[in-house]
């Protein structure tokens, strides 16, 4: 089932035999072999970016673009840990007040102009505080940069901010712009946001409309030597089947959003030319959510919640029906994020139909003659054929406890504005997107006060001042130690108040052509700058 | 029994007529071959045909009973073609024998509402409708109705057209018959046999469309209809092609049979096709 090591070496010897030169070649088939330098790298992408600016809008498909031209001060190690890129070093005053970042020196705009500490200023009082989301709120109460010399910029902050926080969150929410091209311009409308000037290793080329991006060699890169790469072009194939013929017949080389049909990916995973792996997406976790609207009488009781839940059979779904890409989630932070996932394990609710129906039956919600206790509408987010899946998945499960279940289905801009305005559902499922830190991604779906209609935040009509105290306790505290117990503490409450339920988890599953060396070699690998990234023959 | 024996024969359009009844058996038994839920989680899902004895035609990628979806599906899909058929006919009628008894201004003016729908393809409206009022079952039939009417009121506005002169329409109006009763009781019977011929083709027609919409995931996912199950296949096309292909039959079997039994019908009331 797996590729083995030797598999891989085999194949990647019998291409590079079959070369023209075998006398030099094998050498450079091995993964640790010296690189090979030139060359063009396909990459799928599954649908148009409106924006290709990275700090301007959070999104997996910005980053597996704007990522390879534009740069973040700090990137992440395979172990998690923050690597300086655009900053060098970083320190925090003891009050976590002020955080002051040494800048690279040396290193230049796309267009020759060189990169400053007013760079940095200006991206994160302009770009990251007024528009990035989640950078929105990640840097709520930033009042300040400043800078002391053109490589220093000193943050400034009216609450305390974790450096941890910070660090891991900047990996993806501090990508720097250039202050010479958007001052004085309308930030969200310039034409750099579509054909961005970055600082990486890759210059943005041309970007044709549904068709595909092109991004070549900066021969000026900071880190000398580097890129390997003269090329990348991302096609754009919305098309799942053709994507996937597409990658078969080696056309694209890499397939990095997850965006393939299962049944090809568990078909894919048998052929010795690709690694199909979810290896290098370790800080991309995705989870299928059950999302309750507490205006419906019966899901305001939390009974009626813990029933839902224990009717549904989640490893038989997760078997049967993903393939087994995915696990039964915990909660809301995803055993694939080590620095939060809680020691002890939160409470739990397996799947227990006649303790479901003994629930119901408790919470005064008993079987009419026609064996329906209630029903409820439920509507699944348009996107990733496992949300279609699963959401039929659950009307089937709660029909057999009695509960009848109608799925309404509307198109993406329709389900927002059904779900997140105009509460107008009884259920939802969508994707949780974990991204590293419970403060950048998730606690928005549990903390009260979000305006109403801002997506993937909590909208249920449920608050509780208890979590809502623990999210900002953890959101100001320095000691990672305490922080993290913090978060402990946090999903203990609300696994046991259930205000909505993230049942599935998994990584994005990357389909990579054998050809390609040294990728998926850091948890946000298909985010990072691929300057290392090189091609077999 | 003149008209049986001229329908049969054209050896076509008994095949069609076999078929057609073998769908409505299909559809009238569903319950007592079927009596579960052809939604619910039935065993492990994509299991191919002929392998186990419970799920002859295999499961889909919900686990799904993919007979028991063919059986219950033969209902929608015939309910979606005859309610829909209905509605096209009976709006195509009224607008096309208004225009073409007054003729004039009210022909000039319905004539070029009906070309205005005509321009727009008819499956785009179709989307709009779906996505403005939502995709339940009700409302997609009525909308694949909504879609059809043009091409059958032009066909009735051309009978009436010919057929209004005529001297029993004249013998009528001497009469003094109302305009209804002279529409609807002596020019509508003998406007009706292209209508009917060309019914068969909106039915037809009208099974596709829901077919198409289902494959975009916009039809009524809560009723087992064909093209539902041949949308849910879509994602595992390249490795269990059955999925989609098995109701594909069943689609094309029976948008055939529609269309033989109709042109059956065309050859039976042609009256110069009659023995003399």
């Amino acid at each position: 089932m797996k590729i083995t090591r030797r598999d891989a070496l085999l194949t990647g010897s019998a291409l590079a035999l079959s070369a023209a030169a075998p006398f030099v070649l094998p050498r450079a088939a091995w993964a640790q072999g010296t690189p090979r330098r030139g060359g063009t790298v396909t990459a799928h992408m599954q649908g148009e970016q409106r924006i290709l600016n990275p700090a301007l809008r959070a999104s997996t498909g910005v980053y597996v673009v704007g990522s390879k031209i534009m740069e973040s001060l700090v990137d992440l190690d395979g172990k998690g840990d923050p690597l300086p890129v655009l900053a060098t070093s970083w320190e925090s005053s003891p009050d976590g007040k002020t955080i002051t970042f040494k800048l690279r020196e040396g290193v230049k705009w796309h267009d020759g102009k060189p990169f400053t500490a007013a760079d940095v200023q200006y991206t994160a009082m302009e770009m990251w505080k007024k528009h990035l989301n989640y950078g929105t709120t990640l840097q709520l109460y930033l009042e300040a940069v400043d800078t002391p010399d053109p490589h220093t910029a000193v943050f400034r902050y009216s609450r305390p901010m974790p450096l941890d926080l910070l660090l891991r969150a900047l990996a993806d929410l501090g990508y720097v712009a250039p202050k010479h091209v958007y001052e004085g311009t309308n930030v969200l409308e310039n034409p750099a946001n579509t054909a961005p000037i970055g600082t990486g290793p890759f210059k943005f080329s041309r970007y044709e409309r549904g068709q595909y991006i092109i991004a070549v060699r900066n021969d000026d890169y900071w880190r000398k030597g580097f890129p390997y790469l003269d090329q990348i072009v991302w096609r754009i194939i919305p098309d799942q089947a053709a994507a996937v013929a597409a990658i078969e017949a080696g056309e694209i080389h890499i397939s990095p959003e997850g965006a393939l049909p299962l049944a090809d990916l568990d078909r894919l995973k048998k052929s010795s030319n690709f690694e199909v792996s979810s290896r290098g997406n370790e800080g991309n976790a995705v989870m299928n959510t059950i999302e309750f609207n507490f205006r419906r009488k019966e899901l305001a009781d939390r009974r009626v919640r813990e029933a839902i839940i224990r009717a549904i059979d989640v490893p038989f779904f997760c078997e049967n029906f993903l393939y087994g890409f995915a696990k039964p989630a915990t909660g809301p932070i995803p055993s694939s994020s080590p620095s939060f996932y809680p020691k002890k394990t939160p409470p739990q609710y397996p799947f227990d139909p006649k303790k479901a129906e003994a629930l119901l039956d408790e919470a005064g919600y008993s079987k009419g003659a026609d064996g329906k206790r209630f029903s409820l509408r439920l509507l699944p987010a348009p996107w990733g054929e496992d949300i279609t899946l699963w959401s039929t998945f659950m009307q089937q499960s709660l029909q057999q406890i009695g509960i009848a279940v109608e799925i309404v289905r509307y198109d993406a801009a329709g389900f927002l504005t059904n779900v997140y305005r105009d509460w107008n559902f009884d259920l939802a499922t969508g994707w949780h997107q974990y991204r590293g830190d419970p403060a950048v991604s998730t606690t928005v779906w549990y903390r009260s006060g979000s305006p109403k209609g801002a997506p993937w935040t909590n909208q249920w009509g449920w608050q509780s001042e208890e979590v809502d105290k623990l999210i900002d306790a953890a959101a100001f505290e320095i000691d990672p130690v305490k922080r993290r117990q913090l978060y402990a503490d946090w999903v203990e409450r609300v696994n046991t108040e259930i205000p909505l339920w993230m049942a599935i988890e998994r990584l994005l599953i990357s389909v990579t052509s054998k050809k390609l060396q040294n990728h998926h070699n850091t948890p946000r690998w298909i985010s990072s700058s691929w300057a290392d990234l090189w091609l077999a023959t | 029994m003149g008209f049986l024996r001229r329908y049969l024969r054209n050896p076509g359009a008994a095949i069609g007529l076999v078929l057609l009844l073998l769908v409505l058996a299909m559809a009238g038994s569903a319950d007592l071959l079927y009596p579960r839920d052809p939604l619910a989680l039935a065993g492990r899902p994509l299991q191919w045909p002929f392998q186990n004895a419970r799920f002859l035609l295999g499961t889909d990628a919900s686990g799904r009973d993919i007979a028991a979806q063919i059986f219950h599906g033969a209902r929608i899909s015939l309910l979606i073609g005859f309610v829909a058929t209905i509605v096209a006919i009976a709006l195509g009628i009224i607008v096309g024998a208004v225009a073409g008894y007054y003729g004039g201004l009210i022909d000039d003016l319905l004539m070029r509402v009906t070309e205005a729908f005509q321009t727009v393809p008819s499956f785009l409206l179709l989307l709009v409708l779906v996505a403005v009022f939502g995709s339940s079952i009700v409302t997609v039939t009525l909308a694949i109705g909504i879609v059809s009417w043009p091409a059958p009121a032009r066909l009735a506005r051309a009978e009436f057209l010919t057929l209004r002169n005529r001297e029993f329409v004249q013998a009528c109006r001497t009469l003094g018959l109302r305009d209804s009763a002279i529409i609807f009781r002596e020019i509508l019977p003998n406007a009706m046999p292209p209508l009917i011929v060309y019914a068969s083709v909106v039915m037809a027609l009208a099974i596709l469309l829901e077919s198409a919409l289902a494959f975009l995931n916009l039809s009524d996912p809560n009723v087992a209809s064909w093209g539902n199950l041949i949308g849910h296949g879509r994602g595992v096309l390249r490795t269990q092609w059955y999925v989609s292909a098995i109701p594909g039959v069943a689609i094309l079997l029976t948008v055939l049979a529609v269309s033989l039994v109709g042109q059956g019908l065309n050859d039976a009331l042609n009256p110069r096709l009659k023995p003399r």
